[in-house]
């Protein structure tokens, strides 16, 4: 090679020193780019590293436990479970997330996407639970295994509901349902967060804010995964006392076994306070399952079965009362002077009432009998007799008086308010004048008159109580309150007692609620039966379908302590049906709570 | 061999500077990596040890004796490179078995870089003319051209573009007149649609989008830039200290101890920490810029102002990446970020410049 010592390298030279200076240039305008950030922006960058590193997590309080009266038997309690959710935010696409998503859980994209779709309203860093009530050995472990791959999935721990005794008083306690969006915008529902469930029927129901609690707050230190670090600040959760309800488990797990295989309600109440012992309907269903947050199959099937078990029957079945409005007719009928105790009708079978034959469901017929006899027997032929006497209103003005027609305000909503008729009501329903041969059906019970169970329990406690009413209700604290808040009509206590002569007799003299008798426990009660269609119709049609089974009493007859009333549908008639569940149940509170007092003097 | 006099003319200052840096580095590393498997920092250790002993060893070989070898050099890399590209898509497994091939296990595509110098070197060790001639532009263009298609399509987008300021680098020495620029510039958007169009992935295309706009899409590149920002800004002007900063450790930042070290040193030292590394990264660089006169022939001035424009480039790049001024290339920081292909390439580089400087009072 030839030396190149000489050569004049001048110009590219100049040229190397011009992009060095170029150089030094660029850096000082970066460095004055980072000085900006650094010094200028600190605050906004500072503060947005903050809230990268910190979260804030909802500890769910656990709900407060409901017991039976005793205290002692937890009807709802909590235990732990874990849910999954997805953040959106943490998403890069939403489709393809929920596809790698579905393998891991088991689930379908459409039913992911329907869950996510659910709550697209939401700001995207909200969590949105997509699977719950994990199993922990193999989802939930199975997802913390893959926790890098799935950014977007949180695994949180909550607190579920549960019933221990799964189906026992269902219709009572009632069922927690997610909060639906529409639920969430609701002012009731202003602090609660997405995916948090709320009691929707029942105590849970009703109760609502008494049981949910305060949830606690958690603020953690995360990576850039989501998983926790460290622990900046902690709230506890907390949880509200335990309520105790009026229930009394034995008396209602009874009702339950005694009511099972059929359909019907049986309410039994305190005589002293009006609190529910037992409320029990059939057929029914095991609020564990709407727990879960997602059960749709389930839900349709329950809302789907023409038995209705989500109906609470003693609360929302109307019925017919038959004969076991007859006492209320009495006490009208006494009260009014239209007859005294002594007043003898007779009864062949059959009479005519306004050129119609209307019949004794004692086809020979019961001949004379005068009022408690007439009780004893539940014979229609003599309440048709006070039934032409009596004015339609006049009726409905006592029933009224006795809590029908009227909702009776016990805790749980969803009550029906049943029917009395009245001039009045039919003037404004059908716009048709009242006529007299209706109110010979409504004398027996029948006709467009319409009760609930639990109107007939207090009604029935009305009469134990010789006039004094008492609130029904499910919370045993509100006991005091509703002694209080008790009222009286202006019926004289002496007009009660002669009819609960004749539900004494009816019981206890080989009457027709003789099935019901407790040695030593003085039942008073009456019996019915009504027809679930008209005889007309079943003697057109050739159906001979069974009548609805009613019972309605109490125990004993002086210083009474419990009421019973029981309704079987096509139970069959009421002295066969319902009122041998009734005696089992009168066996078992007296058994419990009627012991002898000890001698006093020691 | 090296004599007396080569051995007081090597340029400790040089040396010097450079082992600071990559100190400066493993302490960084060390930082943004020691709770993760793998001990990133001794490994980096290793590397610079080995580097330091291969650029020394590079010392006893006389430059000119490499430019000789440069084209068999720059060959064989792009015969590996593009048996990788082949054969890499043919059979998976056969990429490994090339990769295996290549130095160390490291990137074969890092050490092109250095092919890539020599060659150029050469190609202008005896051209003379006072600008840039048309045989010569195409012939210094098409030898970056091939290596840089071959690496851009491993994909490799950060190596590649590496390789475009070793090109002008020589290309300014070399003189371009008004035709040349304007021919160029044409050629760059030409080469830049086609680019676009037909060459780049998705994900590379979005990473140029997102510089414009690093908010638009919070959970893909963009996100990186953002995280890269908030943990820079939220440094402040004394950091949040030494293994302190919440961004990285935590994990917020992606690439914490390669690409984005910078986002590392800027929220655990702060401004303060930013200014002193760039600082002795000037210094380096100056030392490397104000070295360019001290060579002894045409091809020795060539090398060492390729070596200052790759690594001032790869610097500056990097640092306006991490801060969204450039878009995310996966163009590490010499010295500073964790790789040992990348440490061995900067050392054979510097070891170059020394290699240069140490011959220049030599008569031949």
């Amino acid at each position: 090679m030839d030396s190149p010592i000489y050569e004049d390298l001048t110009s590219p030279l100049k040229r190397a020193r011009f992009v060095f200076i170029a150089v030094a240039v660029l850096f000082a305008a970066v460095l004055f780019f980072y000085w900006k950030i650094q010094i200028l922006d600190y605050g906004k960058y500072w503060a947005a590293s903050e809230s990268n590193r910190t979260r804030e997590v909802v500890i769910p309080a656990p709900r407060a436990i409901l017991t039976d009266r005793g205290g002692a038997v937890i009807l709802a309690n909590n235990i732990g479970a874990f849910k999954v959710s997805l953040i959106r935010e943490n998403t890069r696409n939403l489709e393809e997330s929920l596809a790698r998503i579905s393998p891991l859980l088991g689930l379908d994209v459409a039913v992911l996407r329907q869950r996510i779709d659910k709550y697209k309203t939401l700001p995207l860093f909200r969590p949105i639970v997509i699977k719950d009530d994990l199993s922990l050995k193999e989802e939930v472990s199975r997802i913390e295994a893959r926790r890098m791959d799935f950014p977007e999935l949180v695994i949180e721990t909550e607190p579920k509901r549960y019933y221990p005794f799964f189906s026992l008083a269902a219709h009572a306690l009632g069922y927690l349902q997610e909060l639906t969006p529409e639920d969430l915008r609701s002012a009731a529902f202003k602090d609660r967060k997405v995916g948090d469930m709320a009691g929707k029927t029942g105590i849970e129901g009703a109760y609502e804010s008494r049981l949910a609690g305060v949830d606690g707050k958690l603020v953690e230190i995360v990576d850039s995964l989501g998983r926790k670090r460290d622990e900046l600040d902690r709230v506890e959760p907390r949880q509200n006392a335990k309520l105790a309800l009026t229930l009394d488990f034995d008396l209602q797990a009874k009702a339950e076994e005694l009511l099972a295989g059929k359909e019907g309600a049986i309410v039994a109440l305190d005589a002293r306070t009006g609190g529910v012992l037992a409320m029990a309907s059939f057929p029914t269903y095991d609020p564990n399952k709407f727990v879960n947050r997602f059960t749709p199959e389930e839900w349709v099937d329950l809302v789907k079965n023409p038995d209705n078990p989500l109906i609470n029957r003693a609360l929302q079945g109307q019925y017919s009362p038959g004969s076991i409005f007859k006492p209320v007719m009495a006490i009208g009928a006494l009260d009014l002077g239209l007859i005294t105790e002594q007043t003898t009708f007779f009864c062949s079978g059959t009479a005519m009432f306004y050129n119609r034959p209307f019949h004794c469901w004692f086809e020979p017929g019961h001949a004379s009998l005068n009022l408690p006899e007439a009780i004893r027997q539940s014979c229609n032929i003599y309440f048709y007799n006070v039934g032409m006497r009596m004015k339609i209103d006049d009726i409905a003005r006592y029933a009224e008086a006795f809590g029908l027609g009227q909702k009776t305000s016990v805790d749980i909503a969803g009550e029906k308010p049943g029917l009395v008729p009245s001039t009045e009501w039919k003037r404004k329903t059908q716009g048709e004048v009242w006529y007299p041969g209706e109110t010979i059906s409504v004398a027996i019970g029948q006709g467009p008159l319409q009760v609930t169970p639990i109107q007939i329990a207090a009604m029935t406690a009305q009469i134990a109580n010789r006039g004094t009413r008492l609130q029904p209700h499910l919370i045993l604290d509100d006991d005091a309150k509703t002694i209080a808040a008790a009222t009286r009509s202006s019926i004289p206590s002496e007009t009660i007692e002669k009819v609960i002569e004749g539900m004494w007799r009816s019981a206890n003299m080989e009457g027709t609620g003789r099935g019901a008798k407790v040695e030593g426990f003085d039942v008073c009660s009456k019996t019915g039966s009504t027809q679930t269609i008209g005889r007309e119709t079943s003697e057109r049609l050739g159906i001979k379908k069974k009548t609805h089974s009613w019972f309605t009493g109490f125990a004993p007859r002086n210083n009474p302590q419990i009421i019973v009333t029981v309704l079987i549908e096509f139970g069959g008639m009421g002295g066969e049906a319902a009122a041998p569940v009734a005696g089992k149940l009168f066996k078992l509170f007296k058994d419990k709570y009627d012991r002898p007092s000890p001698a006093p003097g020691n | 061999m090296i004599d007396r006099v080569q051995l007081r003319e090597i340029d400790w200052v040089l040396i010097g500077l450079l082992l600071l840096n990559a100190v400066i580095g493993i302490v960084l590393i060390y930082s943004s990596a020691h709770y993760l498997a793998g001990n990133f920092y001794l490994r980096q250790l290793l590397w610079l040890l080995v580097s330091l002993v291969i650029l020394f060893l590079t010392l006893t070989v006389d430059y000119k004796g490499l430019l000789g070898f440069s084209p068999y050099v720059y060959g064989l890399f792009i015969a590996v490179l593009a048996g990788m590209l082949v054969f890499g898509k043919a059979v998976s497994g056969a990429k490994s078995w090339v990769l295996r091939l290549s130095v160390f296990g490291g990137q074969p595509s890092e050490l092109a870089k250095i092919a890539l110098i020599l060659l150029l070197a050469r190609i202008f060790s005896e051209y003379r003319r006072k600008s840039l001639g048309l045989e010569f532009g195409i012939l210094s263009v098409g030898v970056t051209v091939l290596p840089f298609v071959v690496i851009g399509l491993q994909p490799d987008l950060g190596t590649a573009v590496s390789l475009l300021p070793i090109l002008f680098g020589a290309l300014i020495l070399c003189g371009l007149t008004r035709k040349t620029v304007v021919l160029l510039l044409v050629g760059t958007l030409v080469l830049g649609f086609t680019g676009w169009t037909f060459v780049l992935k998705d994900y590379q295309k979005k990473r140029l989008i997102t510089l414009v706009n690093p908010n638009k899409d919070p959970r893909g590149t963009g996100y990186h830039v953002l995280q890269s920002k908030i943990a820079i800004g939220s440094g402040g002007l004394t950091g949040k200290g030494y293994t302190k900063g919440t961004q990285s450790q935590l994990k917020f930042l992606p690439a914490r101890h390669t690409d984005f070290i910078g986002s590392v040193l800027g929220e655990e030292f702060g401004f303060l920490g930013i200014f002193a590394v760039f600082l002795s990264y000037f210094f380096f660089l100056a030392r490397l810029f104000t070295s360019v006169p001290l060579s002894r022939d045409r091809a020795g001035m060539y090398i060492i102002f390729m070596v200052a424009c790759l690594l001032t480039f790869q610097f500056l790049v990097n640092v306006m990446m991490i801060v969204g001024l450039f878009p995310v290339t996966g163009v590490p920081i010499p010295l500073l970020s964790y790789g040992g292909s990348s440490l061995l390439t900067t050392f054979l580089a510097v070891g170059l410049v020394l290699n240069v400087k140490m011959r220049r009072c030599v008569n031949a």
